[in-house]
């Protein structure tokens, strides 16, 4: 069972998008996948059109296992299921505040549904928070979005120069560009530079698009009902390339 | 009603009608995907050898599937095996071209041929069932099975309602709803439904049935109903010979009328004399006119074997024969099927039904009301007692001639264990029938020796063949003689047990009646 996540330090940059239809490009290459729904606002939930998840008492890794087990939802594609957001999951980091190894708590928690997935997807919040630092001991990749622009190109330096401070290791975190306009003459430069400096970005990338947009319309991944658009194509350029990672 | 597919707990119902979706949109929004009708023929045995062996084949859009027919029926076609897609035809187990339904077959059907057992429509729809937000929370997958050319007559409706992880509330209802509409559960999938249908009932085959024979019953009424049960068995095979379906119909058919034949020596003055000789000679007749038939297929059944006998370099020497025996067959087969068909076969089996059916008037006869079970008894004795004295006579270098009339006399003896077995001790029954049995087989393998080393060489006498022919035919006929030479051992061996001290005491006890009953056996009187 391999750990995928979905991370940026900044919100609106494709993040959520990205979980729902990597995921959805997963199932379709026949991995067994969950996706894990960490964010608050839930979008990926409602996205799949899954109410929030139950309430369930937070103690120690074996309440959250049996909570989060309750709550997982097949969605309406089989092979892909679903454990929808709850506005409890903000408690995380005070619960992992309070245990031992209190950065790697996640990883222990995720490896109990090892016999039932192929892979977990996690959709992150948009912070660098207690939460966060396990999602980056527990992924076996961290998917970053990056939309080129120069804030965009910021908060990556932000999130390189935590990985050092830290000593997390840094070939996990695999950049990717999102919502591209290739005919932008800032976001090509931006490209070309960002692709220099850091090696390990990801090939593929995604480009903007009003069909991606239309999601919250349709309320599934793009995927499901754009099957070959442009943006439906990269998503899934990005799956094979991810798939194809030495780590993974 | 209960089972799992991909690991859910699935409930499979049976619908009243066609229920369709109406019944579900108070509570879902339902959206229905039908898809194509299926054609589908199911195959299987005369002796229902898939049905029995747990299994169902059924061909559709050119394709074999082997499925085990589970109960409880939550995937209502079986759990799929195996599948191969059909190029030419496919109709005995070594038709089959891919593994592992060639080998799953080969153990259910041995040497028999596969025929259309039933044949209907399968159409199926699945429905998606969406809640409030839109949300799949079940799935169903309808199936209907329907009969007649063009599916026009609905059989059985049924569902199976596949529960979303996480929304098995949702099933619950769903399940709810259905058995308010009067859906039930129910095991039976489509080949039942379109067996029953067509009022075909899968009934074991066998040549060794019961007959509801007693001890004390007057032994023409045993004799009839042992030969009305034979005979009944002998017509059913009777459809099979005539379309050539596979060889086993023919042996079965020839072994109903030689036990008919037998029963009527072995268990002597039930009839008028005249008329039991009359008999035996219409069932003498009958068997003759199969007898080339019989002879081609055991040779050609056995091509493979002899072929394995000589070294790869003679075996196509005998090419030329295989292929005569086979043209040889195909004539025989167009013969023998017009002799059965003929107005005076069918006559003649119809005389010998007519004869031997319960309603028949027949003149008195010394032994018909007498006991039938001391009569049996009296007869297994002696006849073990004969087989005993010939046995004393056997030796390594006895003349076939002799080894023969010991054999007559085993399978004399083995029919009346049979025909009888119901009036003997289980226990003792088997182990005796299991000495004798090992005997008969090493005899029957020193006779086929015999018999085909004198076949192989009438046909190189008749044929005049060339060289090549004959020497891949004096290699196999070298071969059965040395075959035939060692058998001899081992009935020797099979003869020292079946007649030694304990099976002798076996039988003595089983069979040896007090003075009384022996007398009675004799007299008249029946009491056992």
């Amino acid at each position: 069972m391999k750990i995928l996540s979905s991370y940026s330090i900044k919100g609106g940059v494709g993040k959520t998008a990205l979980a729902v239809n990597l995921a959805f490009a997963l199932r379709e290459a026949g991995h067994r996948t969950l996706l894990l729904d960490l964010d608050p606002q839930g979008a990926a939930s409602f996205y799949f059109r899954v109410d929030s998840a139950e309430k369930f008492r937070m103690q120690d890794t074996k309440s959250l296992v049996q909570g989060l087990r309750r709550n997982i939802r097949e969605s309406d594609f089989p092979g892909l299921d679903v454990i929808p957001s709850n506005l409890g999951y903000r408690h995380f980091d005070i619960l992992l505040d309070g245990m031992a190894k209190r950065r790697r708590q996640l990883r222990k928690v995720l490896e109990e549904f090892k016999p039932d997935y192929d892979v977990i997807l996690l959709d992150c919040p948009p912070n660098i928070t207690l939460l966060s630092e396990n999602v980056f001991r527990a992924s076996d990749a961290i998917l970053v979005p990056v939309i080129p622009t120069v804030l965009s190109k910021r908060t990556l330096e932000q999130l390189t120069g935590f990985f050092q401070e830290e000593e997390l290791p840094h070939q996990l975190l695999r950049p990717f560009f999102s919502m591209v306009q290739k005919r932008n003459k800032m976001h090509r430069e931006i490209m070309a530079e960002l692709q220099s400096q850091h090696p390990g970005f990801l090939k593929a990338f995604i480009p903007f698009s009003a069909d991606v947009e239309k999601m919250g319309l349709y309320r599934m991944p793009l995927l499901a009902y754009s099957h070959t658009c442009e943006a439906a194509r990269a998503y899934r350029a990005l799956c094979d390339e991810i798939l194809s990672l030495p780590s993974l | 009603m209960g089972e799992k597919v991909q690991g859910k707990e699935c409930v499979r119902l049976a619908l009243p009608g066609d229920l369709g979706p109406d019944s579900l949109r108070g509570e879902w929004k339902v959206e229905v995907h039908p898809k194509e009708p299926r054609v589908l023929t199911f195959w299987d045995t005369f002796e229902w050898g898939l049905w029995f062996g747990g299994h169902l084949l059924y061909s559709s859009g050119g394709v074999y599937h082997l499925c085990t027919r589970d109960s409880g029926q939550v995937r209502w076609l079986g759990t799929e095996l195996c599948e191969e897609r059909a190029v030419g035809k496919r109709r005995f187990w070594s038709d089959f071209e891919t593994e592992p339904i060639r080998g799953k077959l080969e153990g259910m059907l041995g040497l028999r041929g596969l025929a259309p057992v039933a044949e209907g429509i399968l159409r199926c729809h699945k429905w998606d069932l969406r809640n409030e937000t839109g949300k799949i929370v079940c799935r169903l997958e309808c199936d209907t099975v329907s009969a007649g050319k063009r599916g026009e007559k609905v059989l059985r409706n049924s569902c199976l309602v596949i529960p979303l992880l996480g929304y098995e509330t949702d099933l619950a209802r769903v399940v709810e709803c259905l058995a308010q509409t009067g859906a039930f559960s129910s095991d039976d999938g489509p080949l039942e439904e379109l067996l029953r249908d067509a009022g075909h009932e899968p009934r074991p085959y066998t040549l060794r049935p019961a007959f509801g024979l007693e001890f004390g019953m007057p032994a023409r009424d045993a004799v009839t109903r042992i030969v009305g049960t034979i005979l009944e068995i002998a017509r059913r095979n009777v459809p099979g010979i005539l379309e050539d379906l596979d060889t086993e119909f023919l042996h079965d058919y020839r072994i109903c009328l030689r036990k008919v034949r037998s029963v009527l020596s072995l268990i002597k003055d039930v009839y008028p004399p005249g008329e039991t000789r009359s008999m035996r000679t219409e069932l003498g007749e009958l068997s003759r006119q199969t007898n080339r038939l019989r002879d081609l297929d055991v040779y050609l059944l056995a091509k493979e074997e002899y072929l394995g006998l000589l070294p790869p370099g003679l075996r196509p020497a005998l090419d030329t024969m295989f292929a005569d025996f086979s043209s040889d067959r195909s004539r025989e087969v167009r013969r023998t099927t017009a002799k059965m068909q003929s107005p005076s076969s069918q006559k003649l089996f119809q005389e010998i039904e007519g004869f031997f059916s319960a309603r028949a008037l027949h003149g008195p006869a010394p032994a018909a009301d007498l006991a039938v079970g001391p009569l049996v008894f009296l007869r297994i004795y002696k006849s073990y007692r004969k087989i005993r004295r010939l046995a004393a006579s056997i030796g390594l270098d006895t003349p076939d001639e002799g080894v023969h009339e010991l054999r007559i006399e085993c399978k004399k003896l083995r029919y009346l264990l049979e025909f009888f077995s119901e009036l003997v001790p289980g226990k003792q029954y088997a182990s005796m029938v299991k000495s004798l049995r090992r005997l008969q087989n090493w005899l029957g393998e020193f006779n086929d020796a015999s018999v085909q080393q004198k076949s192989l060489m009438e046909y190189w006498r008749r044929k005049g063949s060339a060289t090549e022919v004959a020497l891949g035919l004096g290699g196999l006929i070298a071969i059965l003689y040395e075959r035939q030479q060692r058998t001899r051992c081992n009935i020797l061996d099979a003869l020292r047990e079946f007649c030694g001290a304990a099976n002798h005491a076996t039988f003595r006890q089983s069979f040896k009646l007090a003075e009384p009953l022996a007398a009675g056996a004799v007299k008249g009187h029946s009491e056992p």
